[in-house]
């Protein structure tokens, strides 16, 4: 019997073992479901930088993100107008496209208008596959 | 009741279901959901403003439809005549290479501003078109005017009818693609496209007092 406890103790350890990992991978997406979920995460870019085109009023009328490695293609991008305390002037995004020695990204909608007087810098956000 | 006996087969059987349900657990809350890419990333852009005046920084003359070869450099005023026919076309220009911008800047807004030191006796529309091809004050006459390309982007101002006041057209389109190319715009042309006979006289960068000259003030990013 001492035997059977410590195996039924042993085997105990091992499940518990298994389900700690388990909950430890658990994400919820929902109210009532549990999914989990292991992804290797990279980057496919270290940094951007963007230029903007502005009409005569001094709005912005698109944002242009160049020299986007290929490694990004199929991605999106997410491009936030960031202003004074970092406050969210508008946002747009779009697919990285395919292309040739690098990418490059056009965005004409952000929400609303924006003066570009207004726009201290730029957010960015790359996902995808 | 039959006594249980434990036997190294048994305690093997009951560690290898245990393992396989603990693992079987695990692998059912494995999502594979492949490799991802994930990066986030910001920007920060440096405000400045950049005055522009003066014969160091801008070139200006002004063509005469009545003299078509004949060219005005060195003039210390620039006229914009509505006659048909008899017009005057007035051209200014601004180097902006004091300003330091790169191609990968732009203007937030840009003004030009014009004195006017003698007006019309009625007001006038006065259209600023960008000149898209380049020309020089010592060279430019009427007839090489014709061969200019000209821009889409005309912007105005209306002249009033005081004498000594300035006036500012909004070029912010023009100069913000002037930065990105700085070989797309050589400054702009000044025309009243207006019935009558009416003349406005501006100041020129070789006006005697500075504070008369064409000036371009750039709001920009880089």
């Amino acid at each position: 019997m001492k035997h059977l406890s410590m195996t039924l103790g042993f085997a105990l350890a091992v499940a518990a073992t298994f389900a700690a990992c388990a909950a430890a991978a658990t994400l919820v997406i929902g109210s009532t479901k549990l999914s989990a979920g292991n992804a290797s995460v990279s980057a496919c870019t270290t940094s951007l930088s963007a230029t903007r085109n502005v009409d005569n009023s001094g709005n912005v009328t698109q944002v242009n993100v160049a020299g986007i490695p290929t490694a990004c293609s199929g991605e999106t991008l997410s491009v936030t107008l960031v202003g004074s305390g970092n406050a969210a002037l508008g946002s747009g995004s779009g697919t990285v496209g395919s292309c040739g020695a690098s990418c490059s990204v056009t965005i004409t909608s952000f929400g609303g208008t924006v003066s570009a007087s207004s726009v201290t810098g730029y957010s960015y956000g790359l996902t995808g596959a | 009741m039959r006594r249980f006996r434990l036997t190294p087969r048994r305690v093997a059987v009951v560690l290898a279901a245990t393992v396989g349900i603990g693992a079987g657990a695990a692998y059912a809350a494995t999502l594979s959901v492949g490799s991802w890419h994930l990066w986030a990333g910001s920007q920060t852009l440096t405000k400045g403003i950049c005055t522009l005046a003066g014969t160091t920084q801008s070139t200006d003359t002004y063509v005469t439809q009545a003299t078509p070869g004949g060219t005005n450099g060195s003039a210390t005023t620039m006229l914009v005549r509505s006659n048909s026919g008899s017009q005057d076309w007035s051209f200014v220009s601004f180097d902006l290479s004091s300003c330091s911008l790169p191609t990968s800047g732009g203007a937030d807004t840009a003004t030009l501003t014009l004195f006017i030191t003698s007006a019309p006796s009625s007001s006038r529309t006065i259209s600023v078109t960008p000149v898209l091809s380049s020309w020089s004050e010592s060279g430019l006459s009427w007839t090489a005017a014709q061969s200019l390309s000209y821009g889409s982007t005309t912007t105005s101002f209306t002249t009033g009818t005081a004498n000594n006041v300035s006036r500012s057209a909004t070029v912010t389109v023009d100069v913000d693609a002037l930065i990105k190319n700085p070989s797309s715009r050589f400054g702009w042309r000044l025309n009243d496209g207006g019935s009558g006979n009416q003349t406005t006289t501006f100041a020129s960068s070789e006006n005697g007092t500075a504070s008369r000259h064409p000036q371009l003030v750039i709001n920009y990013e880089k």
